[in-house]
């Protein structure tokens, strides 16, 4: 019996919620635990990688720099999955004060937003 | 964390472990156990979902079967806890709760000021986290919407 191939995501999630959207505070234990449950019902488990990961990027509404600190998590999810991925980080970024949320599938990087219909 | 027979989660609903068989007690004195060795959050994170999962997967359980189950919830907790302890996360007050009594039951501030008789002014401070309200006027408050405070066990 063949294995379905399944597609590797990593995305990153901010250990503190936006300064400018929100207020730069760190997470609730909720929150961690909303993104958990989901990723578990889901897409059957997640990985998160050892450490911080430190890095910055350009504030699109600022135009200043901003420094982060984020967990990186990694998913398999089947190619069928991408848009459920996507909506389950575009829920993300709302519950965890985010402007958007770095994605990649297969090595294509993308990011996520919440967009008001 | 309480006795051995009871858990106490971090919103202080108390837990009994009698309930569970023999197996799965084994399983959460795991997780409490590799709980209180200190772990790395992102470590202890990845360590008891993979336990609480591969148990209940054996015995067949779905994974929203499984995410009903005591001591999914126990993992869950201890994570939290650990995560707190390391300051990457913020455990959850007061004003926590009334932001998410306003986003579920209040179309919006004003309503919710409306409806218990605080200033919008004040409430904008207090969910700022620039001020307090006082514990009667809090009481007060809650009780003209339906709430009422508790105190509960943290550990």
């Amino acid at each position: 019996m063949s294995q379905e191939l399944l597609l590797e995501c990593s995305f990153f999630i901010p250990l503190r919620r936006d300064v400018n959207l929100s207020d730069g505070m760190p997470h609730l234990s909720d929150a961690w635990a909303w993104l958990d449950d989901e990723l578990f019902a889901n897409f059957g488990g997640r990985t998160i990688a050892p450490d911080e990961y430190d890095g910055f990027y350009r504030d699109p509404d600022t135009q200043e720099r901003v420094f982060d600190k984020s967990r990186k998590f990694l998913v398999a999810i089947a190619p069928t999955q991408r848009a459920e991925l996507r909506s389950l980080l575009a829920a993300t970024c709302v519950i965890f004060g985010q402007k958007c949320i770095y994605l990649s599938i297969a090595g294509e990087v993308e990011f996520v937003t919440y967009e008001l219909p | 964390m309480s006795s051995p027979d009871e858990y106490t989660d971090l919103k202080g609903k108390v837990f009994s472990l009698a309930r569970l068989d023999p197996d799965e007690q084994d399983l959460v004195c795991g997780l409490i156990s590799r709980a209180k060795s200190h772990p790395d959050w992102n470590e202890y994170s990845n360590f008891w979902m993979a336990a609480v999962w591969e148990f209940y997967a054996a015995m067949g359980l779905t994974r929203r079967e499984t995410q009903q189950k005591l001591p999914y919830k126990i993992g869950q907790d201890l994570c939290s806890r650990i995560g707190i302890a390391a300051g990457y996360v913020r455990p959850s007050d007061y004003r926590d709760e009334l932001e998410q009594l306003i986003r579920t039951r209040f179309s919006n501030r004003r309503e919710f000021c409306e409806a218990t008789g605080l200033a919008e002014d004040m409430l904008s401070h207090v969910l700022a986290r620039r001020k307090h309200l006082a514990v009667d006027t809090l009481a007060e408050a809650l009780a003209r919407v339906g709430y009422a405070l508790h105190i509960v066990p943290i550990s």
